[in-house]
């Protein structure tokens, strides 16, 4: 008996360690999940519910706000048009930031040293660690009608080149691509650096050509990252307020008009009225497009993933 | 009768929460979203008398003579929006604070909820110091010739301009803003309140209050401020926007007003500020004294030193913030630089009144709606922001 409780003992005691550290790293993610995660959105959820009387946030259940804003949608604060103009707006970033990553990505890894590598790639994402209102200012400052852009422009007899980016969607998408680079340098270059070499050496000595390797082998690899990284910028994108208001003017004009994001709108709304239910049931339909968003963006990651398996 | 019930609200409606949750939710919310409350907490302990005040009014040289008079710590609690003072105040227990700093609109809202006690103006000899119409301030008329607050500072929302590229008589009426020449060039503080009260008085002009008008003339002034935005450049929601966009010129007029004072300051001396002959706004913040104070002895003592002409010239004129000051004798503590930056100067058009004067004259307080919602309101000004 002694000996088969032993023996037990002897199995289970090897298993209760790896069964322990399972918990742990199972419970420490979600613990973080439900702390920064669930628990402020069921707050949101919750108070969207609510109703404000008399400057005082009443609990209850009610559809109010929600009704409110449903009739705000097309007409009066025209909310419909403020979210078109976001969709717009972040989806557009999220390319012209992809665009400038990826190459960049590519630099680092195909022709930078290996040991230099990780130098280089320090430098890529260096912004990360300075404050992105302060990086929003110094954009105001270089995109500003009399900035140093159109300042050095005019200083040249280049006339021709000034503008006033400030106070558009394309000054928005700068800020937010300074603000999203480091970022997606990190996605993709996790991604395009874990590509099997000797896929690429394999296709070459098959007579590919350069361009022929990378859109045969190269592109269809890193199609996993740029989706996430697409996915990722959007959604980022999408809920930013800083470069909206303070290099897209709080209502830049796009090809979508002189409207503002609905971020910003969020933002203005809760500044007039301090309503903080109808906020969070604005907010609400901001966290169902955003992951409306992922949704996508991992659907398209799995089949990219497909496609290569 | 002094109706508690709203006052209550905050309370009674934890203790009548049925569930777990809703007490879970009920505290989270007053712990994550009015964070003030730990704040407010900590200075019932310390300090014997507690002020919900914009900022400014905490400044040691504004507060720290009273301090050093009365041998108190005065705790301020300050807020950034009078919505937001008004959610403040009625998220904590009665008698949290013994006086408030309230911007004059706002005033009505604080009597509708037996919030304050009036307060007699013989208690107050620096009135008679004050600018007449601040001596008997609408907005703040209480009954028996008794008053709401003591007004403490106030300036306007005119035109601001660069004069490199306007001229006074360009800036000289709400309805030069639809010029050719400032499509594209106007800069607006992103609040719905001053810009469409000034919009009801480039319509209606020399409303005594733009703000109480019918649905037909709210409809009007929806239609005027469409008809401006493709003049519009940006909306920015703090100064800094403002500041920005004149210095570097993506803007050239703004119907914020003062910056003429803020642009002086950061080393621009090519700005101007006119009150339209429309009219403009003019907003205006008083002290109030709490119904349920503690301390009610103390904050009536610390309202007074609020009305001096002493304190109010160093609160008008902090490093940060300028404005107006209701006490006329503020002058007496300025030299001639600051006289004129701050209008206290002759006004060659109305001799014998300064320019601070003609403005008031020219000028009606902030309001707020008064024949529609505030949310209907708001709501013009979004769809005037996405038009």
């Amino acid at each position: 008996m002694a000996d088969a409780a032993l023996a037990c003992g002897a199995v289970a005691e090897p298993a209760r360690g790896p069964w322990a550290l399972r918990a742990v790293s199972i419970a420490v993610p979600v613990a973080y999940t439900a702390a920064f995660f669930l628990v402020p959105l069921a707050f949101f959820v919750v108070l969207g519910f609510w109703r404000v009387q008399d400057y005082q946030v009443v609990p209850g259940f009610s559809l109010e706000n929600y009704r409110d804003i449903a009739g705000h949608i097309l007409a009066q604060s025209n909310y419909g048009i403020a979210i078109v103009q976001s969709f717009y707006v972040s989806a557009t970033t999220a390319l012209c930031a992809v665009a400038f990553c990826y190459p960049l990505v590519l630099a680092i890894v195909y022709t930078v040293p290996g040991r230099l590598q990780r130098l280089v790639l320090l430098f890529a994402v260096a912004p990360f660690w300075t404050s992105y209102i302060l990086r929003v200012f110094a954009w105001q400052i270089l995109l500003a009608r009399r900035g140093i852009i159109n300042t050095a422009a005019a200083s040249l007899g280049w006339d021709w080149m000034e503008q006033g980016w400030l106070n558009t969607q394309v000054a928005t998408r700068i800020g937010l691509v300074h603000y999203l680079a480091p970022v997606l340098v990190i996605i993709l270059y996790v991604s395009v650096s874990s590509i099997d070499r000797t896929l690429i050496e394999a296709a070459r000595e098959l007579g590919a050509s350069r361009l022929q390797a990378f859109r045969r082998v190269i592109w269809p690899l890193s199609r996993v990252g740029i989706t996430v990284s697409l996915s990722f910028a959007t959604i980022i994108g999408f809920g930013d307020v800083l470069s909206g208001s303070l290099l897209g003017g709080g209502a830049g004009r796009s090809i979508v008009g002189a409207v503002p994001l609905f971020s910003n709108m969020i933002m203005s709304d809760y500044a007039s009225s301090t309503n903080l239910p109808r906020t969070c049931a604005l907010a609400m339909i901001l966290v169902l497009i955003l992951a409306c968003i992922l949704v996508a963006g991992l659907r398209a990651a799995e089949r990219a993933q497909r496609a290569v398996a | 009768m002094r109706d508690t019930s709203k006052l209550d609200t905050a309370a009674s409606v934890g203790e009548a929460a049925p569930s777990v949750p809703r007490r879970w939710f009920l505290g989270a919310a007053a712990g994550a979203a009015w964070s003030s409350l730990t704040i407010i907490n900590k200075a019932q302990a310390a300090g014997p008398l507690r002020v919900l005040a914009w900022p400014g009014y905490d400044e040691k040289p504004v507060v720290g003579e009273f301090e050093d008079t009365h041998k108190v710590k005065v705790e301020f609690k300050n807020y950034i929006g009078g919505e937001q003072m008004l959610q403040y105040y009625s998220q904590v227990p009665k008698g949290t604070f013994d006086a408030i700093i309230s911007d004059a609109e706002y005033v009505q809202k604080f009597v509708a909820q037996n919030a304050l006690t009036p307060l007699k103006k013989a208690d107050f000899p620096n009135l008679k110091d004050f600018h007449p119409k601040y001596q008997d301030f609408a907005p703040l008329r209480a009954p028996n010739d008794m008053t709401w607050g003591i007004g403490t500072r106030f300036s306007f929302y005119g035109i601001s301009f660069n004069a490199k590229h306007v001229s006074d008589e360009e800036a000289s009426s709400w309805n030069n803003l639809f010029m050719p020449k400032f499509k594209n060039k106007i800069v607006m503080f992103d609040w719905y309140l001053p810009n469409m009260s000034n919009a009801s008085l480039a319509l209606f002009p020399n409303n005594p209050a733009p703000y109480d008008i019918s649905d037909g003339q709210l409809a009007q002034v929806k239609d005027w401020l469409i008809k401006l935005r493709p003049q519009i450049t940006s909306f920015a929601p703090q100064n800094q926007g403002l500041v920005s966009a004149l210095v570097n010129e993506d803007a050239i007029i703004t119907p914020y007003g003062d910056m003429d004072i803020e642009m002086t300051v950061a080393g621009y001396n090519n700005f101007k500020t006119v009150v339209p002959k429309e009219g403009s706004i003019r907003w205006t913040e008083a002290a109030c004294l709490c119904a349920d104070s503690r301390n009610k002895e103390l904050a009536l003592q610390w309202i007074a030193y609020m009305s001096s002409a002493k304190v109010q010239s160093r609160l008008v004129y902090t490093k940060g913030f300028k404005a107006r000051a209701p006490n006329m004798k503020v002058v007496e503590h300025w030299d001639d630089e600051q006289k004129k930056l701050m209008s206290y100067v002759p006004d060659p058009a109305n001799p014998g009144r300064m320019l601070v004067e003609t403005n008031i004259d020219k000028s009606s307080p902030r309001g707020l709606p008064v024949k529609q919602a505030e949310a209907a309101w708001q709501a013009i000004y979004n769809q005037f922001k996405s038009a």
